[in-house]
This record gives C-alpha cells, structure tokens and sequence, in this order.
C-alpha cells in the first residue's frame, strides 16, 4: 500500500513537473510587457527596463524558467508581481476557502446524487424520468444562472443566508453555513446530476450480474444486496465521475467566488492570468495540478477499496 | 479453425448493421429523440441559411435604435448597439455551432485516433497516450484556455481547436475501453487469421462497435463546447468579429436592467440546443440499449420460440417402483413471460409442470435456451427485469410461491431453497471477501452470531473439500480458481441447511476434471443431508450420475419425464432421442450466440 | 491614474431573477452601522495590494491607507490643501525647497511618536517603492529631518502638483523601524485613525479595523468598527447593496445604478474622468489624414454625445468638448459645447480636407471593454466614412500597445487629475505618458512649462490658453464626462471627493 502511494507520487511530481513546463512555456508565450502592466502607465521607460531587469524578464526564458524550477523545488515561488504578496502565502488562505466549498460540495452531490440515482434506479419510470429531467436541466442551465437565482430567492427575498462573503469555519460554523451554503447548492446541481446519471446506470448494471441473484438465493432481501453489494459495486465508476467533477468544480468556483464575492482561488486565477503574473499563475497551475495528482490517489485507493481486483498488495 | 472461425465475422457484420438501423429508426419513433432530431434540424437550417434569412447585417451598428423594442424594423428588437436581434441571433447560431461542432471534431480525431491506436496496438503508444492524457486533465483547463487566448488570440477557431484538444481524452476514453473490450473477441481474431489487414480490422469492426458512442459522446461535448463559448464571452474573452450566442448573452447580461428581454433569445438558443443534444444523446442510448437487450433475451430462452402453448403432452414414464416421499414441490403450468416494449408478453417457459419430493434428485435437461434456467428462476421468484410468473403455481410445502409476497419470498430463499448457479466465477460478488459472502447470509436466515456462522462457514468450506478453509474464507472472489468457487457457492447453498436446492448447471462452466469432483461432492452432500435436488443441466452424463427422475425440457415445455433410469432405457420423445444421438458425437449441445451477445453488452457499457 | 471602467465584464441573471430583484429590493438592515460609534461597512472594488507604506496604492485603495496612516497633508472634498501631519508649510524662492512643521502629538501603533525623521524616511521610501504612483516624488532629490518636527524637502524641479501628491499615498508616514519590514504589507503599523485587526481580516475579502483609542483627531473617528469589503463582480456587489451588507460603496457599473435606490440607496455622483478619443497622430507619420486639423475637427463634430451618454453611459455622463473637469481653473464653460454634433459640418470639413470619400484608420481594442462599445464608436466614425479596423490586444497588452505608440488615434478613458499642471504633465506635454506619439508645439510646451514654474496667475493663465488650444486644434476628441457614483444608505452622509475614485475617509460619517 506504502509502495503504491509512494509510487503514484513519484509519478504525479514527474507529472507536475511536465504540467507546469508546459504551462510555464505557455506562460512565456502569452505573457507581454509585464513591467509596464506593473508600474503603470505614468513610468517612464528606463523605470519600466529596470523592473523588467529587477523581475529577470530580460533573461532568456530557459534561464528564468531554471531558476524557476530551483525555487518551487524548495517550496518557494516567489511573490506576485503585481502585489509583491509571497505566492504560497496568496495561496494558501484562498486554497482553504475553495477547497471548503469543493468539498462541501464533493460531499453534497456524493450524497444526494447517489441517493437520487439509487431511487431512479430502483423505481425507474416516474422517478427515472425526474432524475433525467433534473440531470439535463443541470447540464444545461449555466451555473452562474443558478447561483443568481438561489441569491434573490433565499437570500435577498427569505434573507435565510448571506447573498455575499465568506466566514472561515474557523471562525464560526452557523456563519460558515450561512455564507457557503448557497455557493455549494449553485454547484451542486450540475455535478448532483452527472453523479446520479452514473450511480443511477451502474446500479442497473450491477443488479443483472449475475452475484445479485445468488445473493437474494441465500436469503438476503433486494434492499440489503442493494446497500451493501450492489452500491459497492458500482460505487467505481460513480467514484471516477466524482473525481472528475472534482477536477471541474475547482474551475467552476471560479464563476460562483465571483457571484458570491467569497476570497477563494478563483478570483486569483482570473486576474493573476489576465495580468501575466507569472509566479502567481504557476502557484495555482502546481497547486491544482497538485490537487488532481492527490485526488486521483485517493480515488485509486478508495476504488482500491471498493474493488479489491483493483487493490495493490 | 480458420475455416470454421471465419463464418461468424460476416454474420456478426450484417447482424449489427441491421441493428444500427434498427436503432436509427427507432430514434425516430422515440418521441424525445425525434424531438431533439427536429430541434436541432431546425437550428442547423438556421445556421446555413441565416444569409437568406436575416433581414438585416448582424453587425450594422445605430445609436439610434440601441435597445429599441421588439416590433417595426427590428421583429426582436435591438442590441445595446442598436444591431438588428433577429439578424445576429440568425448568424450566431451559424457560428456558436460551427464553433462547437469543430471543437468536438477536433476533439474526435485526435481522441477516435489514438484511443484506436493505444487500444489496438497498445504497447508503448498506449503508456504515451496515458502520460499525455494525465498531463491535459492536470492542467487547469480554465488557466489553459486563458493562456491559449492570449497566444493564439481572440479566433473562435483557434481557441475551439484548443478546446477541442483539451476535450479528446473523453474520446481516447471511450474508444480505448472498447477497443481493448473487443480487440481479443473471436471475430476480431478470426478477421485477423483471415488475413485481413490491421486497417481494415479498425475501420470495418472496430470504428463500428465504437461510432454509436461516440455519437453520443460527441452530442454532449458539443453542448460543453457552446457552454464554454459563451463561458469565454462572458469573461469578454470571446472572438468579437463574430457574433455567437455567447456574444449576446454577455452583451444582454450588461443591460439586464434596462432591456431583461434580450436575455430571452440568446438564453433559449442556448438551452434548447444544449437540452436537444442532451436528449438526443440520451435517447440514442436508450435505443442501443433496448436493441443490445435483444439478443441477451435470445440467449435466454427465446430460440425457436413457438407461441402455442397448448403443445403435446409430455411422455410420461411409469413410476419403476412406489415413492412413498412426500412431494416437496410441485410446479403447475407454470408459464413464465417478458413484458414486451410494445405491451405484449413473450413467453419463454410454456406451461410446465413437474414435481420434486423429499430427498429427492430431479433433472432438468435441455439445449440451451429451452427454458429450463428460467423455470429455476421462476421457483426461486428471482426472474431478470421485465420477467414474471404469467400463470401456474408454484407449490413449495403448502405455499403457494407464485403468488407469495416478497417478504414472505425472501424467507423462503436460502432457508427453505437454496441455488447453486451455473458460472461460480461471475456468482460471487467481487467486493467482498468469500467468508463475508458465507457468514452474511447464515446471520441473516438462521439469526445466529457472526462468529457462530464464521465457524461453521470454515467447517463447511473444509467440508466442500477445499485444502486450506481459513485461506479462502478471506480470499476475494478474484483470488480462487473456478473449480474452488463453484466448491464456495454450494457450500453457500447448503449453509442455511435448506430443503431443495436448485442447481442451475453446477458443472458447466468448469474444465472436465472438476465436473466429476464437483459431481461427487454434490452427490455426497445429497446423500449425507437427503436434500431434494433440482439440477438443471444439458449434460445427460450429469442426470445418469445423480438424478432419481428426469424432465426433458424443449421449447419451454416438458416433452418427457420419468424416472431417470427408465428413460435412458427407453427414451420416446423423439427429441429425447436426438439429445442422446448429439452426446454420443459431441458432448456439448450449447448455441453459438454467446459471443454477439457479449459484444453488445460491451456497446451498451460503453454508451454510459 | 486611471482605471478601466469595470463596466465590462457584467452581470447575470435571468428573468426570474430580476423579478427576485425587484420585488426583493426591502433594504435590508441597514448593515450594522447606524449612529455614530457602530461599525462603517464599505464597499471595495479593489482589495488592498498592500498595506506596505511605501508601496501603498491610491484611488480605489484609498481607504485602506487612510484607515491606517496619516498623510503630511491633507485635501479638503473639493481638493484644497489642508493641514495634515504638518501644520505649516512653505517653499522657497524658486520652489525648490519645501520646509513643513509637524506635529508633536502623534503616536505610531508601535508606541513610537511620530518624528520628522520617520517623515523623511517614508517619503524617501516611497519614491524608491513599488507603488504606480512612486513617480510622483520624481523631482524628490532628497528628504531629511531638521529636527524632530521640522522636515525639509529638496527638489530638482519646482512640481505644483507636489502638495497635492502629499495629501495622497506620496505623503503617508510610518516609523523608520518599520518601513523596510515586509511584515507590514499584510501588518501595518501607523499612525491613522483604525488599526487593522488581522483576526477577523479575511485577506481579499474582508478587511477589519478598530478605532485607534489614541489617535490624535478623535474628530475624525466616527465610528468604532470600520469594515472595508472587497467587491470585483457588479453582480455580488448588487447583492450586498440589496441585502444591506454595506453601508456605502463604489459601484462598478451605472447600469445597477436604478436597483440601488431603489433599495433605499442614495447615489452620490461625481466627475472624475472624461471619455472619448485620443487624436495622438497630429503630424500624420502614421495616419496622414490625422495631421489636417479639418479632419480632427471633424471626428469631434461627427460625436452624438448626447446619444453616446444615453447608449454607453446609462444617461450617466455630461456630453464636453474638453478634457479639464469644471473643478479645475483651466476649464472654459464656452468650450463644454465647441463641438456640437453636426454631422453636415463633419462631412464639410472632411471634404475641404480632401477626405469626402473617408478613410481608413487602426485602432486598438480591449476585451475588457464591452464590445456594443466598440461597434458604437465605430459607427460614428463610419458616418462621415472612416472605416475603422479593429486591431484586439488582449487585457494586459492593451495599455502598452497604445503607449507603444502603435495607434495614431484611440479611444481611452482618462482621470482629470485634481492639478492642471498634473493633467498638462499627464496628456498633453510632449512628454506625457499619454501624448501617446509624443507630438507637441512649442507654444504648448511653453504654456506647460509656466503653469510648473510661473506664479499662480500666470499658471492659471497658461492653463486656460493652453485648454483652448487644444480643443481648438482638436488634440482630443472628448465624448463625455461619465459620472461617477458613490452610493450610501440612509444612515450614512458622504461628500464625494473631487479627483478620487472614492470619498476620503473622515467625509463618510453616520447621520
């Protein structure tokens, strides 16, 4: 088991080195006059040579991107060019904040979308039809459209949450529910309806293996054999979605943060690109690069859990 | 081989061309499939002839008529430019779904491509194609798309092709599973052994198994394509020399206040089009579905199928010498049936009627698809989706069990029938450890303790002749051979101490050496518990080993039984006869179907 | 100096929603801030970069510096220089050497008083800092301390507009020990009337101070808790302004403008910039037909400002001929309407320049900018026939391609500074920043050059001949003056502050 994690490790830092060389590269490609974007418009020339030296952009890029390279390996990645804030320390305090909502919201969609795609597909019919309805209707709805509505409706008409902010959990728990609970709803329904269209498919498959019938041979009822075995069994594949929604709910906060004005990640990822400030964008490109690598390990050993095929001795 | 192997490749070709058509005609009798079909005809029409639809240039900007009202010059009123909204609504559905379309085209070639070639040839272009896969889904796609932007500029086609390049591992996925699902199949192998080139295997066999899905596939991507169009619009990161969808969205969502109505056409183009595709991918599914559910049925007992019940009485042997046992089941008429789509019924157990006494041995025997596993079934009420108990009854120790509540069933099951099934490795769940799967039910039938029913579980797991019980019992299914898990699963049917059990072809599925010791082991523990035996099977060596009476089973009906020792005296029934003739050749008296139906299980899966 | 108008990336909502809107627009509580002495929320649209002094930035992130620091001088609402830190203060002769007073009464939040050493330093450390408006201490050459309350300034050049970059982020003051600590980027310490508690500072989104018990002009403190709250997307903002979050607050777009009073907000506006066409390419090396002053002149008739205010600007925005706001003495009421749109004249004027047939001309875009923006501006050039190619340079090449000087003409968006000699130094003198090709003539060289070393007369002279000039010569070709919107609820008062983004601190009080 120590084997494996230490293994998918090592390939998930081979994998976050070439991911953030690529993005550095992409980076360096896109960047323009950076210096001038820092100091604004009314310095002169020489003051914007001088912080183009002072930053190293007058190096060439193997040059920048080695010492770049030297740096991250130590943990240190600099600071935003812009702010002069040290990118771990930027990171960090909004790394807590989004992960809170994605995994809020990991945790509300596992839940509901596999209690809705277990009911859709056990009564099928009626319930398969809503569950359908809801899954394409999550699909096609943009997610900020949603958001809005839960604002105006729970927010500013009941006044049951807070339309805008963000309490640290640390803080306190009924403020954190207030501020967090509509951004997790908002982005909830989409992923709510991919999780139930899978649990809802696997659970039909697995109830036509074969095992099932033997199952209930011995005595047991059709709700044990679904809770326990059957749930089990196709708790794989609806795993590998939750993974992916993961993935893209990291990217989908980024629309809610804004709605919601709540200081996560997102708002950084979208200004740090806009301006090319490079140190910060590398931060968050390691950083969510780093995240998928874990997310996929722990998926790998939870899958490894539910599938003992799958399981490394 | 090559000359008996290569038959089923052009069979399986034609077979499934009829079935493509098939689902393509029933597409368009699917009511929300022909729905979405018409919504997005309409909306391609639109994007072709908007030259000759639009009364105005989409781009002719008036300050005069900014936000004017829908109605006189402008049917749809006017932009926050004054620019005509009928005419731009007319050009961005042009190229919203040009912009998506060539995103998911991209996305397919570069996917469709190397998932054929990682799945086919796998080797180092599979380990390759992993490594870059994981790299795209590592990066954050959205910091991807804005650095991309800001490369190769505000195109719409250049940035849709990144996108494309960024949605192709969901087509590598799919292509690749089924790929290596059917590369190893027997008409994959026999084309190869007929000489057909690689090519032509991937392009005739391979990219047809695979092109439903990917239909599918690419509905719903192209939905995400317009949806991170309009995404881009709405960050002002969109190509503004062309108008989209998302163009108008982002420009109505800046004067929501003063003009909501222009969010109205921009919103509904969208989520009509993105719910067509949806529902469109959905009911393609659904159509493969029921049409791979087909042949499944088939394997079950549909072959020659003859509608008229009434059918010859069975041959009846006389009894050799009086049974003074009690009856112990007693099965009447029993019709067993499958609810059709179209609302009728297809019967596959024809009226059969046959009886097992105390202690007793009574073999089912048939080919394959006489329905004799559905009878099994259909006593333990454990019958697949769609199937029930048409009519007859089922007495089991008073009771009626084609008419008994589930409850009342589930009582039954394990306590009273137990069930050895036919292939051990596809009957032990997989995710749980063969004690676990042992001690569960006893717990549950007999309410004894976990580590009363684990030690019995290790005895009975000694007892079914297995060398090292502790060693199974925490063994996953996985982790035993064929012959030790069917050894398991009669030790899980007689561990709630049942008074029948029914054995759905306990031999089967395992090599010659382990039939015998299996047979053995079956006929001991019949001897050493006198429990009645209901042993369905196609193996005429099986009954004369075990069986004290026998029932010849043809076309879900009974066509003789008796005593099993007076029938191989005398066999009447003609088709009686020809079993004997076929095991005297053969040995083996199995359809040729397995294969296709395995195939489209794999289409099905992969449609998900 | 500037800033985009964040009009441009916007809102989001379906029609259900803004029925929730409406119907929803109750007001809320009030935030938590009624009377004096309770808690000010206010509402950011920029967060604070940092709390670094010398680092510091202004406009929009003026209230994080004011909450913490003082500055050497202060400026009234309508700009005029007041005493700060120091309380007396004068030039020399030629206006090369300012001599200030401070203070004996103030203490840092360390304990430490506020001595003319730490004065100098500060200054000295913001000319050599990383904030944009360090080139405002350009003609610095050298700062130090006489004694403790006494600080001498040395210039290169006499600058009039030093005074008022005093009143700004140029003239915060922190202690010598900390000015160089890079804690205080997240950690101030200074001498303003709020300390910055870091507890419950959310970073990027919600900063709090309490009121600093020993502050030295207790009337300046008007409440114990103050709360700025960070806002970027005018759709959360809107929320916040409809749940009563916030107490008063920027705006981000004017086309929200209606659902905030309609929530009970009162909407507090102001000019700050003006908005229109820079004719940067007066001699024609890349554009010749610019370098016919018919043809300038023609771009300026062909402007339907009044409809341009109602399209682009909500209906919020003053149609002008000029790029001096009305606060400053250069400004010409006769000149607002030099140029009334006469689309006949345009069309003359394009003929006797030998242009009837139009033309074609380059000019930049940004993405940031809503794209009906674009497609107006080019309308209305498209009337009297100049076609005009869009060329799309993405959000952090937009500002260095125009200043490249790239474009013979561009629309922009340009804050009116609160000095002339600022807004001469900054647009029009050859070497302005934004004289984008750098072209001049002598006679406004030598109009600029009085208002930086000629008496106050002779300055505000200078000043006006050279506003007239340029708009006769049409250096420029001004749309409007989009107006500026603070909002506040009904428990707070706000004086709007001329040639700043936001009110400065003490001018918001409770009612």
């Amino acid at each position: 088991m120590l084997r494996f994690i230490l293994r998918r490790l090592l390939a998930g830092v081979i994998l976050l080195f070439v991911a953030s060389s690529l993005a550095y590269l992409l980076l360096y490609l896109g960047a323009g006059d950076i210096a001038r974007q820092i100091l604004g418009v009314s310095a002169t020339q020489e003051q914007v040579a001088a912080k183009a030296a002072q930053l190293g952009l007058d190096q060439p890029l193997i040059v920048r991107y080695v010492d770049w390279v030297g740096h991250a390996i130590t943990g240190d990645f600099g600071a935003s060019w812009f702010t002069s804030q040290p990118v771990v320390a930027a990171i960090t305090s909004r790394l807590a904040v989004t992960l809170s909502l994605v995994i809020g919201t990991t945790v509300v969609t596992a839940l509901v979308g596999t209690a809705l795609g277990v009911w859709a597909a056990r009564k099928r019919g009626a319930a398969d039809r809503f569950v359908q309805i809801v899954s394409v209707l999550g699909f096609a709805i943009p997610g900020f459209l949603i958001a809005i509505f839960l604002v105006n409706v729970f927010a500013l008409n009941l006044g049951w949450f807070k339309p805008t902010g963000f309490v640290q959990l640390s803080t306190s728990f009924p403020g954190w529910l207030s501020t967090v609970t509509l951004p997790i709803l908002a982005l909830s329904i989409g992923a709510i309806a991919a999780i139930a269209s899978q649990v809802r498919g696997s659970v039909i498959d697995t109830m036509r293996q074969d095992w099932v019938r033997t199952l209930r041979s011995r005595g047991l009822s059709e709700n044990r054999v679904l809770y326990k075995h059957v749930l089990r069994n196709a708790g794989g594949p609806a795993l590998a979605v939750l993974a992916v929604q993961f993935v893209g709910l990291l990217g989908g906060a980024i629309i809610v943060e804004k709605i919601f004005a709540i200081p996560g990640l997102g708002p950084v990822a979208v200004d740090s690109t806009a301006r090319g400030d490079i140190p910060l964008v590398m931060g968050l490109v390691v950083v969510t690069a780093a995240i998928v690598v874990v997310v996929n390990i722990v998926i790998e050993i939870l899958h490894g859990f539910l599938n003992p095929k799958a399981r490394i001795s | 081989m090559s000359e008996s192997a290569s038959t089923p490749v052009p069979t399986v070709a034609a077979e499934l061309r009829a079935a493509r058509s098939h689902v393509g005609r029933r597409l368009l009798k699917n009511p929300t499939g022909l729905v979405a079909l018409i919504v997005l005809t309409v909306m391609v029409l639109l994007a072709v002839f908007a030259d000759l639809l639009a009364p105005m240039d989409p781009s002719k900007a008036n300050i005069q008529d900014v936000l004017a009202p829908a109605g006189g010059a402008h049917p749809l009123g006017a932009d926050s430019a004054g620019r005509d909204v009928l005419s731009r609504l007319l050009f961005a559905t042009r190229f919203s779904i040009a912009g998506a379309l060539w995103a998911v085209l991209i996305a397919a070639v570069i996917g469709v491509t190397s998932g054929l070639i990682a799945g086919y040839y796998q080797k180092w272009f599979e380990s390759v194609s992993v490594w870059v896969i994981s790299i795209i889904q590592a990066l954050p796609g959205i910091v991807v798309l804005l650095a991309a932007r800001a490369v190769v500029g505000p195109s719409i086609w250049l940035i849709m092709a990144v996108f494309g390049v960024i949605l192709s591992p969901a087509f590598y996925r799919l292509t690749y599973t089924a790929v290596v699902g059917v590369r190893n199949e027997l008409f994959i192998d026999a084309a190869r052994v007929a000489g057909v080139g690689d090519a032509s295997i991937i392009g005739r066999h391979i990219l047809s198994v695979v092109r439903a899905p990917i239909i599918i596939q690419a509905a719903l991507l192209a939905g995400i394509g317009i949806a991170v169009q309009s995404g881009l619009d709405f960050l002002g990161l969109g190509d503004t020399n062309v108008p989209t969808w998302g163009q108008m969205l982002s420009d109505a969502f800046s004067r929501m206040y003063q003009a909501p109505v222009l969010l109205i056409w921009p919103s509904l183009a969208i989520a009509l089009t993105s719910i067509s595709l949806v529902l469109f991918g959905n009911a393609l599914r659904d159509e493969l579905e029921r049409a791979a559910g087909k042949p499944k049925k088939k394997r079950r007992g549909t072959t020659g199928y003859v509608p008229d019940t009434s059918g010859d009485a069975p041959v009846v042997h006389d009894e050799e010498r009086a049974d003074d046992r009690p009856t112990l089941l007693a099965v009447d008429g029993l019709v067993v049936g499958y609810d059709q789509p179209d609302g009728g019924v297809k019967q596959v157990v024809n009226g059969v009627s046959l009886t097992v006494r105390k202690g007793e041995v009574h073999g089912l025997i048939g080919e394959s698809g006489s329905g004799k596993t559905q009878t099994a079934w259909s006593i333990l009420r454990l019958l697949p989706a769609g199937g029930r108990i048409v009519a007859g009854t089922v007495s089991f120790d008073g009771k009626d069990l084609a008419h008994l509540s589930e409850s009342a069933m589930v009582k039954i099951r394990g306590r009273r029938i137990a069930y050895i099934p036919q292939e051990p490795m596809s009957n032990l769940d997989p995710s749980f450890t063969i004690g676990s799967q042992l001690v569960e039910p006893m717990t549950v039938t007999l309410g004894i303790s976990k580590a009363e029913a684990k030690e019995r579980a290790l005895a009975l797991l000694g007892r079914v002749g297995l060398p090292d019980p502790k060693k199974t019992f925490d063994s996953y299914p996985h982790e035993v051979s064929g012959g030790q898990a069917q050894r398991v699963l009669i030790a899980g049917a007689v561990s709630c101490e049942a008074d029948l059990i029914i054995a759905d072809e306990p031999t089967t599925a395992l090599d010659v050496t382990v039939q015998a010791d299996i047979l053995d082991l079956l006929r001991d523990l019949q001897s050493d518990l006198h429990v009645a035996v209901l042993i369905v099977t196609h193996n005429f060596g099986v009954v004369a080993d075990l069986c004290d009476r026998v029932s010849v089973m043809q076309n879900g009906r009974i066509v003789e039984t008796g005593p099993a020792r007076s029938i191989f005296r005398g066999p009447r029934h003609p088709y009686t006869r020809s079993l004997f003739d076929a095991i005297l050749e053969d040995g083996a008296a199995r359809g040729p179907l397995a294969h296709s139906a395995d195939r489209n299980t794999i289409t099905e899966r992969s449609a998900r | 100096m500037f800033r985009f108008k964040r009009a441009a990336v916007l809102a989001v909502a379906g029609t259900l929603a803004l029925a929730g809107c409406s119907a929803g627009g109750s007001g809320g509580d009030g935030g938590s801030g009624n009377g004096s002495g309770g808690t000010l929320t206010w509402g950011v649209i920029a967060e604070a970069s940092t709390f670094a002094q010398k680092d510091m930035r202004w406009a929009n992130e003026s209230p994080y510096a004011q909450a913490v620091y003082d500055t050497l001088l202060r400026a009234d609402a309508e700009g005029k220089i007041e005493p700060g830190l120091a309380t007396e203060w004068s030039y020399n002769e030629d206006k090369t050497v300012l001599t200030m007073t401070l203070r004996d009464d103030v203490t840092f939040t360390n304990g430490e008083t506020l001595t003319a050493e730490d004065a100098a330093k500060s200054l000295l450390a913001f000319k050599g800092g990383q904030s944009p408006n360090a080139t405002n201490l350009i003609n610095l050459t050298d700062a130090k301390a006489i004694d403790d309350t006494t600080l001498e300034l040395t210039l290169d050049a006499p600058n009039p507009a030093l005074e008022t970059y005093l009143t700004q982020n140029s003239g915060l003051v922190a202690p010598v020990e900390a000015i160089d600590d890079p804690a205080t980027a997240q950690n101030p310490v200074g001498s303003g009337p709020y300390i910055l508690n870091t507890d419950e500072t959310v970073v990027g989104s919600s900063y709090a101070f309490d009121k600093n018990p020993d502050y030295w002009n207790p009337d300046d403190q008007h409440y114990d808790k103050l709360v700025l709250q960070y806002y970027a997307d005018p759709t959360s903002l809107l929320n916040a302004v409809q749940g009563g979050q916030v107490n008063v607050t920027n705006t981000i777009d004017v086309s929200s403008i209606d659902q905030m009073t309609a929530t009970g907000y009162t909407a507090n506006e102001f000019a700050l910039n003006w908005w229109g066409f820079l004719l940067s390419d007066r001699e024609g090396t890349l554009a010749p037909e610019l370098a016919d002053v018919k043809v300038r002149q023609a771009i300026n008739y062909a402007l339907d400002k009044e409809s341009l205010v109602k399209t682009v600007g909500s209906g919020y925005g003053t149609p002008t001929s000029q790029i001096f706001p009305p606060s400053s003495p250069s400004f010409d009421e006769s000149l607002e309407d030099f140029y009334s749109y006469d689309l006949d004249k345009a069309k003359d004027l394009m003929a006797e320049a030998g242009y009837a047939d139009g033309f074609e001309v380059t000019m930049p875009r940004a993405p940031a900018i809503p794209e009906s923006h674009w497609t107006l501006y080019a309308d209305q050039l498209a009337q009297i026939g100049i076609t005009v190619n869009y060329e799309e340079q993405a959000g952090a090449e937009f500002i260095p391609a125009i200043l490249g000087g790239k474009y013979p003409m561009t629309w922009f968006t340009l804050q009116q500074d609160p000095t002339d000699y600022q807004l001469a130094q900054f647009q029009i003198a050859e070497a302005a920043t934004w004289n984008t090709l750098h072209q001049s003539t002598p006679e406004v060289e030598q109009w600029v050059s009085t208002m930086q070393t000629g008496t106050e007369d002779e300055a505000v002279e200078a000043g006006k001949a050279l506003n007239t000039y340029i708009v006769e010569n049409a250096w420029f070709a001004p749309m409007y003056r989009p107006t500026a919107i603070f909002m506040s609820d009904a428990n707070t008062k706000v004086t709007t502050q001329v040639g700043n983004a936001v009110p400065y601190l003490w001018n918001v009080q409770p009612k």
